[in-house]
């Protein structure tokens, strides 16, 4: 019962195999969440490590009919989707792939970004000759009952596309989904120096920022488990990687720390970052806990597997 | 009129459609182009080619406010949006919206004079904002009255591009005999650019207020309690955009007794009026040199 999750992939930007990160994994973002009693399968990403994850579904649960299957797209850069195409369930006549993701301000994008991914310059199988059905299910922010006791609460985060954090909440569990994530940024501030430089923008800049910052965190408070982008120190995000779109560790868990979370998972690690310096970040940074007073912070690592 | 539509026509899925992929105005195009290809855009610069263009504003507030955002409150500034939305979404899609333009063309056969319906735009735009002053609205809260005044006409910009000829004929016909530009709008398309303007406002979720400026500033009166001020700024503005503005947006015949009533009711000053004039050249003068345009000939526009 509850929820359990698997993470298939945690790596962030580009897929980064080698024997510095055989121990943390070199496969871009995919989770696998079973949720409540019917065990309902949620993919979140379709990062090269959805490829395992779909050999792993091919051997057990399509075996056993599996027809649907639920993609939840956190955005579509290329290391939230690059693993798709390798998908073996979509090769399954009679299956049905939904992949749901943020609205755009184009109409049917996620269509033209995932189906556009299955062209002959890009790869030789046409979305045609696909046996699977794949259907398109674009979000705003909300709540979403997807049935089976399964809720859903979205939320926009700063990323430089549109880019969805997801909430999931079953049986009284819950764990949210917040990357890629950067703090929202007073862009009015930066040119402080400049002479365009307005304080009345520069004032609803901060009032805006910190208000959406403080929604993102009213979205993910009390969760069981948070799954957070945290790509840099913030040594590196405070050199040259402002704009970039990626939290530092340091800041997740300070924000994460007063809102009642118990677990937090630390997640899009850098390519560049071997297994050595994550052990060391994680000397640092880890903690132990799993309750409201001490929350248990751990740097994600490829086959993990949590049980809420 | 031959080929004038049948009153209980009213095409309005036909302006729907087109809401949905509106051009941004010819004037702007190549400035936002400069500013949304810079590899380092500054976000002062986005905010004011944005904020110069009644399409792209819109646009930009109809995003942030559509199902995209779970908002409680609708958003009407322009640096709220690009905060919330990211420079990178907002650059794209103003870029998309300013693509269409360069698509449409200038030489379709269009009545409307884009360039004079620009000029038209933002004069209302920024008499609407210091009229706001006038009456003592915070500052905070006059940027509000600048989109309402920037936007107000937007409902001509579908039917000048889906009835290009129809329209041509209610533009020759209107100014001419004095009579009311939207009455000939619905005598000949059944539906007049203050009704398409409040359509484009509710689908594009802006909002009451703004809704009610783009409905109401041809009968200010009818405005409902809570935004009867700021319809009647934005009229008020509309007309001094006329008098003293360098266009001919085609509304119709400046109407001296109607600015008096009107000012009398907000208890604005003549002496704030005539001070209008001098405020617009200067924004306009502003707004060309940051779009690079070439001032000069606009002003003996007819
Ligand atoms: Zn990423
Ligand atoms: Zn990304």
């Amino acid at each position: 019962m509850g929820i359990r999750i698997k993470f298939w992939g945690v790596r962030g930007s580009i897929p980064s195999p080698g024997p510095d990160t055989v121990r943390y994994g070199g496969n871009t973002i995919c989770l696998e969440a079973r949720c409540g009693k019917a065990d309902r399968l949620v993919i979140i990403d379709a990062g090269s490590g959805i490829r395992s994850l779909g050999n792993s579904l091919m051997a057990a649960d399509v075996a056993d009919g599996l027809r649907e299957v639920d993609i939840f797209l956190t955005h579509t850069h290329w290391d939230h989707i690059l693993g798709f195409p390798f998908f073996a369930p979509l090769y399954i006549p009679g299956m049905t792939v939904r992949i749901h993701g943020s609205s755009s301000y184009e109409e049917n994008h996620l269509e033209k970004v995932i189906g556009g991914q299955f062209m002959y310059r890009y790869f030789p199988v046409r979305v045609e000759e696909l046996a699977s059905i794949i259907e398109y299910v674009e979000l705003g922010e909300g709540a979403f009952d997807l049935g089976e006791g399964l809720l859903l609460r979205t939320k926009r985060l700063n990323h430089p596309v549109s880019c969805m954090g997801y909430r999931f909440e079953c049986d009284g569990k819950s764990f949210a989904t917040v990357f890629d994530m950067e703090p929202f940024q007073n862009l009015f501030e930066a040119e402080k120096s400049g002479s365009a430089f307005d304080e009345r923008l520069a004032r609803e800049g901060e009032e805006t920022a910190a208000e959406q910052n403080r929604l993102v965190e009213t979205f993910y408070a009390g969760a069981d488990l948070i799954i957070h982008d945290a790509q840099y120190t913030r040594r590196e995000y405070h050199t040259a990687r402002k704009g970039w779109g990626h939290s530092a560790v340091e800041d997740v868990i300070e924000a994460a720390q007063g809102n009642r979370v118990k677990r937090l998972a630390l997640i899009h690690h850098d390519p560049e970052r071997t297994d050595d310096q994550i052990d060391e970040l994680a000397g640092k940074f880890h903690t132990e806990g799993s309750s409201d007073e001490v929350m248990d912070v751990f740097f994600a690592r490829e086959g993990m597997e949590i049980t809420l | 009129m031959e080929r004038s539509l049948q009153r209980d026509s009213i095409p309005t899925n036909r302006i729907e459609r087109y809401m949905a992929r509106m051009p941004s105005l010819p004037v702007t195009v190549n400035r936002v182009m400069e500013i949304c290809n810079s590899p380092s855009t500054s976000p002062y610069d986005l905010n004011r080619v944005i904020s110069l263009d009644p399409v792209l504003t819109g646009q930009v507030l109809r995003l942030v406010n559509s199902a995209y955002y779970g908002l409680r409150n609708e958003v009407t500034s322009l640096p709220r949006a690009i905060i919330m939305l990211g420079m990178n979404t907002i650059k794209n899609l103003v870029v998309s919206s300013a693509i269409l333009s360069t698509m449409s063309g200038r030489d379709d056969v269009h009545a409307l004079d884009m360039d004079a319906f620009w000029l038209h735009s933002l004069s209302a735009a920024v008499a609407a904002k210091r009229l706001a002053a006038c009456i003592k609205i915070p500052a905070e809260n006059q940027e509000e009255y600048f989109v309402g005044g920037l936007l107000h006409d937007l409902g001509k910009i579908p039917l000048n591009s889906l009835f290009p000829s129809e329209y041509a004929e209610i533009m020759a016909e209107a100014p001419q005999k004095g009579t009311d530009l939207c009455e000939k709008e619905r005598k000949f398309l059944g539906i007049d650019h203050t009704q398409v303007g409040g359509m484009i406002a509710e689908k594009w979720k802006l909002g009451v207020a703004i809704e009610d400026c783009l409905r109401l500033h041809h009968e200010s009166l009818s405005a409902s309690e809570r935004n009867v001020d700021r319809v009647r700024i934005v009229a008020l503005a509309d007309l001094c955009a006329r008098r003293f503005g360098p266009d001919n947006a085609g509304t119709c015949c400046f109407d001296e007794e109607a600015v008096d009533m009107m000012r009398l009711a907000l208890s604005i000053d003549q002496t704030d009026l005539d001070d209008l004039r001098e405020t617009m050249a200067d924004e306009i003068e502003k707004a060309m040199i940051f779009l690079h345009i070439a001032g000069g000939d606009h002003g003996d526009k007819d």
